[in-house]
């Protein structure tokens, strides 16, 4: 083990702990930290620790070294973690080079929104999702994988509606990844002019050509009731009709019409009603023209019900299903006295003591099983087909979700999925799924031994019930994995 | 207004939808033929069924010969066919006819993943809607959960898995809160199944057609009598493209579709009562025959319903003839039932008719009258 002070004199920012931790770091500095030939001590009290809770709860599950790791960054393990947290909140600090270099074979998923109307549907499908599983699984930038597929359900786009076939991977990159842990009006703005929500909320087809013209609603209530104020968030069926006006003219290039510049998104004029609007109490005055949208989004995108509307969720996904208003209350107030930056907003959310003092609320949604079960075993995977298979037997196939409000984050949602799981877990244990692939024997002797390997899993030391079950099961791994508490984060 | 599901006796959670899916637009004028139409034997001069060979249904249609283990379900009430059926889709292209039948509209999902969605019924299963084959169908995109297995074996542990589950029962034994609940279930379901997979089979399943057809239909079979909480399954049965020399295509899978129905229903015996087989197809075809004794793709078809209280013995969408004036396009039966209006008195026996409503959006049904 290296000191604090030593481990500053490396140049390294705590972000980089993790970092150096990963398989594919320089085998010279790893070796400084934690040599891969040395065992690390796995969690070691009878309940889950602060270190086990947040790196639960800020990643898709910790690996074998994560928690030796976090503890390492200070001798006082709350200031560890806060600068566990503070480091994945800025993402960008973080090296990320061997998830990179992993995806640079999914370099369809780099080309412009025109650009992917040259790649078959299913190959884009199949690119994005292998992908995600690949950024879950290895990404160092854990925090803003989460967040990724936490705003891919805020802003959920059926991949398979339209011409989202093609531009799905185009919102991926430049709404949701590009602004995971940045600004949410900045994220609002890039999603109401993408492509592919435009297709998928029928915002292309939202015109006013003629007095009489009635527009098309479906984008303007969902904004309202899924991505901004919430559906009791105090706005009224005028306000959505009003608002479908403000945003009438705007449209995406389609297949069916051009042949040039697919994907690309345009104003028309001639199909905005460019007449005076009256949205939430607000006067849009005549006559703005595309300006139009930046003055609704203006009204809405820091509004105190988005504000509540989010912070609820936030807390949904990292406190409990049924959150405590306390903490809703400072997360939201803080949404606001940020103007709405993310990171931000986290930061106070995982300062709250109710973040602080749960342990274990959530159950995890089949794609965090799955990718915390990779992680959990240090499972080498492509993220291909076998996986995308396992995870649409559990209902939860990324991007395929198919109504606009995304995946539940509920327990309830998912408790049908356990047959699947213990299914997963059995094949996984035994090397029975393609592409993927552990080696037991040198998790365990990571952990030194198969007591550190039951800690790590069940993130502390197995009760004596648990104790006794495993001792008579010929292998205990497939067991951990499909076991209540693995379940849960 | 209550669902049917209580006018029967049948409580909507203990039935059971079985989709069958005849893929590459069967023709509906082969399987369901009009031999007392003139105009039918007209423009089918090589590929019609004469009156002599059909088996009569009633005063206008009769059933090709090849479909005469159905002849049994018909004169006993329980299967109904509908005429003339289809969707609004007249691109008469498999993609767009099939992509627009399945997710019935341009809403996102399909109409059985979203009806199952909606419905919601308390807790999904793990087998709660199962498609047979290697793909998920678009019809079931969207359900809360949705199995794709080629073969029930599938659902186990793998090795070692009963000492496995044994464990596993254990270790969740201590739950005493919904997931605990949701694991003695799982656990009860896999052990329901373990049990059917290894018990004699009846002798009534022996004349499944040995194919995966028929191995689907078996399996649907023994999910339902499980009690597993099968709501819906899908079957794909392709080879109904008949371009050219129609007959050699569709007298197999006549008789594969045929056989299969009649086992599935002798294996099911009473839980057929909660059952209901529905069989569909994105399109017709032409009216006239093609220089290649085949057809080419058309408009109306036909649909069956089975089982499940269906009040059958009848065809049901009437018959408008095959004169010139009767016909649209370049010659094709038109659609004269809506398959929505098909399906939601079928949904209808499963869910609120405010449910089957929703699954439907921007249509406004007229349910055909398969129950009354």
């Amino acid at each position: 083990m290296i000191t604090r002070r030593q481990f500053v004199e490396l140049g390294g920012t705590l972000a980089a702990v993790s970092a150096l931790a990963c398989e594919e770091a320089p085998p010279q500095l790893a070796s400084l930290l934690t040599p891969a030939t040395e065992p690390v001590a796995p969690p070691a009290s009878d309940d889950v620790d602060l270190v086990s809770h947040v790196v639960g709860r800020l990643s898709f599950g910790p690996r074998p070294r994560d928690h030796a790791n976090v503890r390492s960054i200070d001798p006082d393990t709350d200031r560890a973690v806060e600068r566990y947290v503070d480091a994945q909140l800025a993402p960008e600090a973080i090296d990320d080079t061997a998830v990179e270099t992993r995806l640079r074979r999914y370099g369809e998923l780099e080309e412009s929104a025109g650009e992917l109307y040259e790649y078959k549907e299913q190959v884009l499908l199949a690119s994005l999702t292998s992908a995600a599983i690949l950024r879950a699984r290895y990404s160092e930038r854990q925090l803003h994988a989460v967040m990724v597929d936490f705003w891919t359900d805020h802003f959920n786009i059926d991949s398979a509606k339209g011409d989202c076939r093609w531009l799905k991977a185009a919102d991926d990159r430049d709404v949701i990844r590009a602004h995971a842990l940045g600004s949410f009006p900045e994220m609002l703005r890039a999603s109401s002019l993408s492509p592919a929500m435009l297709w998928y909320l029928d915002g292309r087809v939202n015109r006013y050509g003629a007095p009489g013209d009635r527009p098309n609603e479906n984008y303007a209530r969902e904004l309202l009731e899924l991505h901004t104020l919430g559906v009791h968030g105090g706005y009224t069926q005028q306000d959505v009709m009003e608002m479908a006006r403000a945003l009438s003219g705007w449209t995406v290039r389609s297949r069916r019409e051009v042949v040039f510049g697919l994907g690309k998104v345009e104003f028309h004029p001639e199909w905005h009603d460019d007449g005076e609007k009256h949205i939430l109490g607000r006067v849009i005055p005549a006559g703005l023209g595309s300006r139009d949208l930046d003055a609704v989004l203006d009204l809405i995108s820091l509004h105190p019900s988005t504000a509540r509307h989010l912070a609820t969720k936030l807390c949904r996904r990292f406190i409990a299903d049924d959150p405590p208003a306390t903490a809703v209350d400072r997360v939201a107030s803080t949404f606001v006295s940020s103007r709405g930056n993310i990171a931000g907003t986290l930061r106070a959310l995982f300062a709250t003591p109710e973040f602080m003092r749960v342990r274990r609320t959530k159950l995890k949604r089949p794609f965090h099983f799955v990718v915390s079960a990779l992680r959990a075993t240090d499972a080498r995977t492509d993220g291909g087909p076998a996986l995308h298979e396992m995870l649409r037997r559990m209902g939860h196939a990324p991007y395929q979700y198919p109504t606009p409000d995304g995946y539940a984050d509920d327990e309830t949602s998912w408790l049908g999925t356990l047959l699947w799981r213990w299914n997963f877990a059995a094949a996984l244990a035994s090397n029975r799924i393609a592409g993927t692939h552990l080696e037991p024997a040198a998790v365990r002797s990571t952990l030194g031994g198969e007591a550190g390997l039951r800690a790590h899993i069940l993130a502390r030391r197995p009760t004596v019930a648990e104790r006794e079950i495993l001792a008579a099961a010929p292998d205990s791994l497939p067991l951990l994995l499909a076991s209540p508490a693995f379940q849960r984060y | 207004m209550p669902s049917l599901g209580f006018v029967t006796g049948i409580a909507p959670r203990d039935r059971t939808l079985v989709v069958i899916f005849l893929r590459g637009g069967a023709d509906g004028l082969t399987l369901v033929a009009p031999v007392a139409d003139d105009a039918y034997h007209r423009a089918r001069p090589t590929l019609r069924v004469t009156e002599r060979e059909g088996l009569p249904l009633d005063d206008v249609f009769a059933l090709h010969p090849r479909l005469a283990p159905l002849v049994p379900l018909w004169a006993s009430g329980e299967l109904a066919i509908v005429h003339s059926v289809g969707s609004e889709d007249a691109t008469r292209s498999h993609f767009e006819a099939q992509d627009l039948m399945e997710h019935a509209g341009t809403a996102a999902g399909g109409w059985l993943g979203r009806f199952l969605r909606l419905r919601a019924i308390g807790q999904p299963g793990a087998l709660c809607a199962v498609a047979f084959g290697t793909e998920l169908p678009a019809a079931l995109r969207g359900a809360p959960s949705a199995t794709v297995l080629r073969s029930l074996s599938t659902f186990s542990l793998g090795d070692g898995a009963h000492g496995m589950l044994r464990a596993i029962a254990d270790l969740y034994a201590i739950e005493h809160n919904a997931i605990g609940e949701s694991a003695r279930d799982t656990v009860n379901a896999l052990q329901r199944l373990e049990r059917l997979a290894n018990a004699p089979r009846p002798l009534a399943a022996a004349d499944y057609p040995r194919d995966d057809f028929g191995e689907a239909l078996r399996q649907t079979a023994q999910l339902v009598r499980a009690g597993v909480g099968l709501e819906a399954a899908t079957i794909d049965l392709g080879g109904w493209d008949s371009h050219f020399t129609q007959q050699q295509l569709l007298e197999p899978a006549m008789d594969r579709l045929a056989r299969g129905l009649a086992a599935f229903h002798r294996d099911l015996g009473p839980d057929m009562a909660r059952t209901t087989v529905v069989v569909m197809t994105e399109f017709g075809r032409r009216v006239a025959e093609n220089s290649a004794l085949g057809t080419d793709h058309g408009r109306g078809s036909v649909m069956f319903a089975l089982g499940g209280g269906v009040r059958g013995g009848r065809v049901l969408g009437g018959w408008p003839g095959l004169g010139s004036d009767a016909l649209e396009g370049p010659g094709d039966l038109p659609v004269r039932t809506n398959y929505r209006n098909v399906l939601a008195p079928i949904l209808s026996t499963m869910a609120e008719p405010s449910v089957v409503a929703r699954a439907f959006p921007g249509f406004n049904l007229e349910p055909a009258a398969l129950f009354g």
